[in-house]
């Protein structure tokens, strides 16, 4: 008895959102009367002023009137074909206490546990783990929020709770391939759902959903199952599987084959934003096998480096060390004019 | 004779229809989809299921359910 009044109750919550829904129909269908009448108006205004300006032979004005006239016809014709749509629309009468009772007493059958949020206005059931190509997404809950109904041709009225999720590891908003931030997208269902909704079929609205959420469509998923469980390349974003995941120990992240590479030196694997080309051997190299010569500051592969300096310093410091020997030479052959000049003397400015 | 129809396949609509005496749930659902299989669908009269020789009487409400959608994104 007292599970009787209770569906009672609740068949009264929907019974008033669906009222609720038919007045907000209702006033769409005004607007968009209002829009045709107010173009009406126009058009009439524009046939006036057309009328007095043609009589005062002022051509100019009158072919602006015509333009606008002209628009005001398109705008009237499209309006026309959409009240028509409002009107052609068939009527749902809003369901009896009894067929919703009914409702409730299938969906409580098919369901389990239904739950109705006296608070928020919420009806509740939870779906079985569901599971898609091998991957668990876990059970759902879908929740139909009755304050949501009226808007329902602007939003969807409900959403879908992963209870255990198990969500896409690039993106964490989206625990099944056709959920994102809790919202399904219907595809395939879309128009069935509302008018199941907009007939008070309670039941069938929530079949509908299960059903949606038991399939999936691999032609347009938010992500698709092949790559759920696939690791996000820090670099250019592709999904990569685990064998095909290369982890840079430097920036601790992970990167896709393209965009790392290893260290010739060490085999370090490193992403090519850490690791560094040595401009003298043209090899990557990761931080730790680079350094900078003692001498200039230049970046240098470890192997390149020879005493903490680079290949051109320790050349710089050969022909400097030769240079003085030729120096020698040369102040022992004071005589010999037909030498050609190797060193441009040092010129300092003073001050 | 007249059912209710409650089709929530395509568009989804819930009609009266009017049928033969004596047509059969599997009959019914031969006429009204055509190149579908049973299989795919939860079939429901007067919101229980029933076996494919069940006799549709006056009145009855048929409810025809796709067991796969496809979503999208």
């Amino acid at each position: 008895m007292d599970e009787n009044k209770n569906l009672i109750r609740i068949a009264n919550h929907i019974q008033d959102a669906l009222v609720k829904l038919k007045a907000e129909q209702y006033q769409e269908g005004i607007n968009q009367f209002a829009s045709f009448t107010s173009q009406l108006q126009e058009l009439n205004d524009n046939r006036n002023k057309l009328g007095k300006v043609v009589s005062c032979h002022w051509y100019a004005s009158a072919q602006c009137f015509r333009s606008r006239i002209s628009r005001s016809i398109n705008d009237i014709s499209y309006l026309l074909q959409k009240n028509k749509q409002l009107l052609d629309v068939s009527e749902n009468n809003i369901p009896k206490l009894s067929v919703l009772v009914a409702e409730l007493k299938q969906l409580q059958a098919d369901c389990g546990d239904m739950d109705f949020d006296k608070d928020k206005n919420t009806i509740s059931v939870v779906t079985e783990p569901i599971e898609l190509d091998n991957i668990f997404l876990g059970p759902f809950k879908i929740r139909l929020e009755l304050n949501k109904l009226s808007e329902l041709h602007k939003d969807s009225p409900y959403y879908c709770i992963a209870l255990e999720p198990n969500p896409a590891t690039t993106d964490e908003s989206v625990t099944h391939p056709h959920v994102s931030n809790e919202k399904l997208c219907e595809g395939d269902g879309s128009v069935a759902i509302r008018t199941a909704l907009e007939q008070g079929r309670l039941c069938d609205f929530f079949t509908m959903i299960k059903s949606i959420l038991n399939t999936y469509n691999l032609d347009s998923p938010y992500i698709s199952l092949s790559d759920w469980d696939g690791t996000p390349c820090y670099d250019c974003g592709y999904t990569m599987d685990r064998e095909n995941c290369y982890y840079c120990s430097f920036c601790d992240r992970d990167y896709c084959e393209e965009c790392s590479s290893y260290c010739r030196l060490c085999d370090e694997t490193v992403c090519l934003g850490c690791g560094g080309q040595c401009p003298h051997c043209e090899e990557l190299a990761c931080p730790n096998c680079i350094s900078s010569c003692v001498e200039c500051d230049d970046i240098c592969c470890k192997d390149c480096l020879d005493d903490g300096l680079c290949p051109n310093c320790i050349e710089e410091r050969k022909s400097e060390n030769e240079e003085p020997e030729n120096q020698n030479t040369e102040t022992e052959k004071p005589g010999d004019q037909s030498q050609p000049e190797t060193r441009k003397p040092e010129v300092r400015i003073a001050g | 004779m007249r059912i209710l129809y409650v089709n929530n396949d395509g568009a989804g609509f819930a009609d009266y229809v009017s049928i033969a005496e004596n047509t059969t749930v599997e009959q019914f659902f031969a006429i009204k989809m055509q190149d579908c299989q049973a299989i795919d669908y939860l079939i429901r009269v007067n919101r229980q299921p029933v076996t494919r020789d069940y006799i549709l009487k006056e009145g009855d409400r048929v409810t025809i359910t796709p067991r796969k959608i496809e979503g999208a994104f």
